[in-house]
Order: structure tokens, then sequence, then C-alpha cells
């Protein structure tokens, strides 16, 4: 099973911190010594606010992933139970950001500054990727001053499953015939 | 704050009244969630949809610069319906009846065109407040930036009087104070009437304590209000009485202060300006001399936290460049002015005030380096005395005699009200991310990636269909005393007729267009309320070539890295 964050809209303040640790965790502390303009903020996740919701919207790791489907170029691939788009390979055609249901993804200024033939900035897709390789997992959970956002895992899932199967029998157990 | 900042999570009601936390202080709102998850039933007051409102059991979505006339309704029901705590009133509090008398007019029928809040919901508002095991009232400048403020902080101290709601744990009423150690300004006698600890500047016994310690003569006379510099630079006749020079630190008048054309001239007008500060600002760009002082990760000090309580902070860093502590600043002038002022660090500082002040001597650098913070009063050096969590223990008040004392008085609506050719009303608001003046956050380059000028105006979908504008359109925002160029943010979070900018930015600056009506007794400004109109901008490329060469031109102003910056 692939695994996703899940945020809670109980416990979420909007303070977009989880979009700043993302940044962080993928560009590095070099952001900041860089002069403004030379780098890119690209957050993987993006704060919605409604009347009655505040939370960050990212990519679900579908199972089935439309964006991984329509890709032309085989650009998007699941690795270590993640859809992940490999950016050196995107051409920027837009296919999965139309394709996604979740308006996860969306186009944005390669971050490694790579250049077009003709000089000029490269754009690709961008999205969750879980913090793949980055020690401690996804920045985002990790940074939440209200612990808001989980790691859903296959494991999370068996057990909040097989919580709910328990409270079922004993709710059963409970009812007279 | 009568309670401590951690009380909040076990409080069995938290009612929340113009304040929001999430977006002025997170760290406060994350106790507010806990509250909840806890158990806690929210009941918060705000004109807007705020994430506090959004998570609570009810939300009173009152009408802006109706607060006495809900706080009043509040107490009639509690009264009329027997809720209230007779044993606490007959024990500790004085002029119930001429309270009770009062507020009979207030009934919920009589607040609900005022408040636009449906007369039952008041009424179940107040039957919860009162009914609750421990009741917590939060507020923050949703109740104090009107010029009917004072009258609503005494109406809900009230409230806690009626119920029994004061001298007991998680209960009480709460300020959640604005801005960094503005607790601790006041507490270190940063006001025009008082000394350290609250010691009132007209008490003869106390000025002359401080003569005795500082061996100078001190005035008995009770200074100029921030707020009053403008009328006394301006329009004061006498000479005598009129400023001259002005020592600003710490504070960006000419972005926070309502009427900025009003600040411009008083700053232009007047002979000399001193500005001390940890970046260019606004202010700076009419000062005479700059003072350019350390950062909060530069030096060491104490904060007072919202809550009475102390806290040291501790320099991180090495300041780099041509860069001084304000109090070695301070202490500089001082002397350079004819009275030799030296200190070898801060706990000499501290040491000095402590001596001076009763209700802050226990709490010595060694204390609070044992125990992390102090909550004043502590008025003994000894480890016993650990400071006072929650004030009022046992229903004893600070008046006299040791009662606390009923307030009532009649609403009175905004200054300045909604009108044919002003039909908007405009509440200056906050943003989490960019802090107050943007001195700090402006030139932090991940929170100016989240946000950057010209900033934002809050309008309902209804005003934008009206208007035929779209989320960030830039839109023309004027009132009788300014006007300014800002970018259209459509929420439903906000009722029909009424708008909300954020203070902070240099090209949407919404106190360009504030009133300069203040508060009779806190003189604080009414930046709550006030009357605007908008203006669709058919030229959209005009306005963002006009705003991105305003951003340029304030920033070379400055002298800020004027490198390629995305508007």
């Amino acid at each position: 099973m692939n695994y996703f964050v899940k945020g809670n809209p109980d416990l979420c303040i909007g303070c977009r911190t989880c979009m700043i640790g993302c940044v962080v965790a993928h560009e590095g502390t070099k952001i900041f010594q860089m002069k403004p303009g030379e780098y890119v903020f690209n957050p993987k996740l993006d704060v919605v606010k409604t009347a009655t919701i505040t939370i960050p919207v990212q990519c679900k790791h579908c199972e089935n992933p439309a964006c991984m489907n329509a890709c032309p170029v085989k650009a998007i691939e699941v690795v270590d139970n993640t859809v992940i788009i490999a950016q050196d390979k995107c051409i920027g055609c837009k296919t999965c950001m139309i394709a996604c249901p979740y308006g996860a993804i969306d186009m944005v200024k390669a971050s490694d500054g790579g250049k077009q033939q003709d000089g000029s900035d490269r754009i690709i897709a961008n999205k969750c990727d879980l913090c793949n390789g980055i020690e401690g997992g996804p920045a985002c959970v990790r940074v939440c001053p209200t612990a808001s956002l989980k790691l859903i895992t296959e494991e999370a899932v068996e057990t909040s499953a097989s919580n709910k199967r328990t409270a079922a029998a004993i709710s059963l157990s409970q009812v007279k015939e | 704050m009568s309670m401590g900042v951690p009380e909040i999570e076990d409080a069995k009601l938290l009612f929340i009244f113009g304040y929001n936390g999430a977006d002025s202080h997170p760290i406060v709102a994350r106790r507010i969630v806990k509250a909840k998850q806890k158990g806690a039933k929210l009941i918060v007051v705000d004109p807007r949809i705020t994430e506090s409102a959004r998570i609570a059991d009810m939300h009173l979505q009152l009408k802006g610069g109706s607060n006495m006339a809900l706080v009043q309704a509040m107490a009639n029901v509690i009264i009329a319906e027997g809720l209230a705590d007779q044993k606490f009133i007959e024990d500790h509090t004085n002029g119930y009846e001429e309270y009770k008398e009062f507020v009979k007019k207030y009934t919920p029928e009589y607040a609900e065109p005022i408040c636009h809040v449906p007369a039952e919901q008041i009424r179940e508002a107040a039957r919860a407040y009162a009914k609750a095991e421990s009741s917590m009232i939060l507020y923050g400048m949703g109740v104090c930036q009107f010029a009917q403020a004072v009258d609503v902080v005494k109406g809900l101290a009230s409230l806690a009087l009626l119920t029994g709601n004061f001298g007991g744990p998680n209960m009480g009423i709460g300020p959640v104070r604005g801005q960094n150690n503005v607790q601790g300004a006041c507490d270190m006698g940063a006001l025009p009437n008082c000394y350290s600890g609250y010691q009132s500047v007209t008490d003869d016994a106390v000025r002359e304590k401080f003569e005795k310690a500082w061996g100078v003569k001190l005035s008995n006379k009770v200074g100029i209000p921030l707020t009053h510099v403008p009328h006394r630079v301006l329009e004061e006749k006498d000479e005598k009485k009129k400023i001259h020079a002005y020592y600003i630190f710490g504070e960006d008048p000419a972005q926070s202060d309502p009427d900025l054309n009003e600040i411009r001239e008083t700053l232009e007008k007047l002979d000399f300006v001193v500005m001390q500060d940890i970046f260019m600002n606004k202010t700076g760009l009419q000062a005479d001399v700059i003072l350019p002082s350390t950062a909060w990760g530069e030096h060491d000090g104490i904060y007072s936290a919202c809550d009475r309580g102390f806290a040291r902070i501790r320099k991180a860093i090495e300041p780099k460049g041509d860069v001084k502590t304000d109090w070695e600043i301070i202490s500089l002038i001082s002397t350079a002015m004819g009275y030799p002022m030296h200190y070898n660090n801060t706990k000499e500082i501290w040491d000095e005030m402590r001596s001076l002040t009763p209700s802050f001597f226990g709490a010595t650098y060694e204390k609070l380096e044992a125990l992390g913070s102090i909550q004043w009063p502590c008025r003994d050096e000894s480890m016993e005395d650990k400071g006072t969590p929650y004030l009022f223990t046992g229903g004893k008040f600070s008046h006299p005699d040791g009662r606390g004392k009923f307030f009532a008085t009649e609403w009175r609506p905004p200054c300045e009200v909604e009108s044919p050719e002003y039909p908007y009303s405009l509440s200056t608001v906050r943003e989490v991310g960019h802090y107050s003046v943007r001195t700090m956050t402006g030139n932090c380059r991940a929170l100016a990636n989240l946000e950057d000028e010209p900033g934002w105006i809050q309008m309902s979908p209804e005003d934008c269909e009206k208007l035929n504008v779209k989320e960030g359109d830039l839109i023309k925002v004027y009132s009788k005393r300014g006007s300014l160029i800002t970018r259209v943010l459509p929420t439903e979070r906000v009722r029909p007729g009424a708008t909300y900018m954020t203070y902070q930015w240099w090209i949407g600056a919404c106190n360009e267009l504030t009133t300069p009506y203040l508060d009779p007794v806190s003189n604080t400004p009414e930046s709550k309320y006030c009357a605007i109109n908008l203006e669709k901008i058919d030229d959209q490329a005009w306005a963002e070539q006009y705003v991105k060469d305003s951003y340029e031109s304030i920033r070379k102003n400055m002298g800020i890295d004027t490198a390629k910056k995305e508007v």
C-alpha cells in the first residue's frame, strides 16, 4: 500500500508552517544564503481555507495513480510506497496536473536551476514525495505545531481497522437479543 | 491575564471574545485546540469565522463595534435566569444592585438589532458560560482597539464576577497581549503613568523612593500617551507644552498608528526625531538620527509573557556590524546628557529594578534559571515563593477593600460608521507569518515568499460579485483620510459589508485609512472600525506596475538590497 499524509481539520490552525517546512526540507538551508530571485520556493502542499475547513492539501499517493497513467514519458513511478515524479524526465506537458483529481500537482520552475535549450526556465510538475530519502520522514508532519498531520502507513491503517473491529465487537456484545 | 496560559487547556469552557489566536499567537492557539480535545466547550464571539470560531461549539458572529451590548445582554440573561453565583457576589463584590438595575434594559431582544446576533443564541451562550464548572475568558484586540474598549474589559470582568469565575485555577479573564513583551514593557513602567510594577508616578512615597535610588528629582505628573503625540505637535499653541523632539524605539508609528497622513505630518513638523530599531522602517525614513540596535537573538534579557510570567532570553549569536544593545544605547545617551549611567550586564539592571519593585522582588535571575518562568507577584527571594499562577486567590481582589467591583454603562457605536459615500466597514487584523509592522519579518525570505506586498483585503464573495472583482485583482480602497491599492481576497469567513486588512504592508498600508479616535481611558485608537469605499481598477497592468515600482522605490529609499524581486 502507498503511504500518505492525512490532516485533521479539527487541529489545524492554518499557520502554514508545513509549507515552509516542506520547502526547507527539499531545498536545504541554502535558500537562506542565496540572493532573492536566485532560488525557487515550491511548497508541495497548500493550506486551503473554506468557511468550515482549514487543512493542507497534498498528493494522496493513489494506488492507481491517474497522474502516472497519464504521463507520456513515464516520469512518474512508485518508489518505496510513494508516487514520485522524476524531475529530470518531466517534459512539463501538464497532463498529470490535469489528470489529478485532487489538484495536488502544480507546475513550477525547476529547483536545480535547469534551463531549456533556449535559455528560459525549465518548468516541471511538482507534488508531494513524502520527503523520500530525507531523514525523519515527511517534514510537514514533523513541524506541525498542533500535530494535525499524520503519516498513514499500511500498519497505521491495519491498526485503525483492527481497533474499529474491536469497538464493533464490543458494541455488538452490548446488544441484547 | 488573571490566569496562566497553560491553564487554558484545563478550562471547562473557553469564552473567546475578539481574539484570533491562530493568527496572532499560534502557540496560544495550540492550547485552545488542546482544550477542545480535552472536552472543553468553546464559545467564540467574532465578526469573522476565525480558526477558533470554525471549531467552536457556538460562534456568535456579531457586527463589529457592538461588544458592550452583547456583554451586557449576557449579564442580563445570567441574572434573569437565576444563574448568578449569589454567594460569590455577597462575599467578594460591590455594586451588584446597581449593576443588576442597569443591565435590565439589555435584554437579548434589545441587543439583537445592535449585535446582529439572534437573541436565542445570546441566551444559549450566557447559560453555557454561567453553568460550566470553570469558565475562562480570553480577549484580544477585538475588544481593546475600539473607542469603547476599557468599558468592555470591565464588562467582561463583571461576567466573571457574576458567575464566581475568579480565584481558582482554569478560570478568570485573560487579555492575550498583542505583541511580544508588550506585557513586559508595561510591567517595567514604559507607560506614562507608572514606574515598574504599576507604582503610580503621582504617589509621593513611590516617587521619593525612586528619587533616592537614582539621585535625581522626578516629575509627579502623568506623561503624554503615545497616541496624543500628533495633537501635541500639530495643534498645541503653548510652546512650553508643545513636543519638539521624539525618541522612538522598537516602534514604527509611521506604519502602526492610525491616520498615517497625520503621523507623517507630525514627524515632519518635529524639530528632531531619533529612531532606534533593528532594521529600517517607515518611521526611519523621516528620522534625523538612526541608532541601530541588536535583535532578539543577539542579546540577553527578560521578557514577560501575557500571563505575567517572566522568562530569561539568552544571546544566541554575536551581533554583526555597528550595533549595540538597547540598554547600552540608553546608558550612553543618558551619560552624554549629563546623568552617568553604567551597567555591566542585564542582571545588574534587573536587580536594581527588583529592589525598587516589591511585587517583582522575589523573581531573581537564579530563581528564573531554576524554575524557567515566574509569574508575578513574587515578593520573596526565598525558593518558597514561586510566584502566582492565578490572581485573586479565594476571591480577594486588588481594590483597597479586597472586593471586586461590578461595572455597566451604555453601549456606544463606533466613532465613524458606514455612510452612502463610504458604505463598507474596515477592521485591521493580523495574519500568521508576518508580525506586527513587518520590521522583523518583512525581510525574512521564507515568510515573504508566502506573503508579500501589497497584501490583501478580505471581502465577502457577495461584495466581490457586486464590484465585479476576483481573487488577486488589485483594487483601490479609500476613506476620508487616504487611499491605497491592495489585492482582493474573497472569503466566506467575513460578512457582506465588512472588510479586513492586515496593517503591516508598506504599499497596502491600511492605516492610511483608519481613524485617530481613541478610547478615553486607555488612549488606544479605534483600529477595528472605520468607513471605507472600494473602487475596481480597470487597468490591472498599470496597477501591477504601480505596486512593483512603489515597492522598489521604498526598498531603495530604505537601502534594502533591491536585487531582482518579484512582486
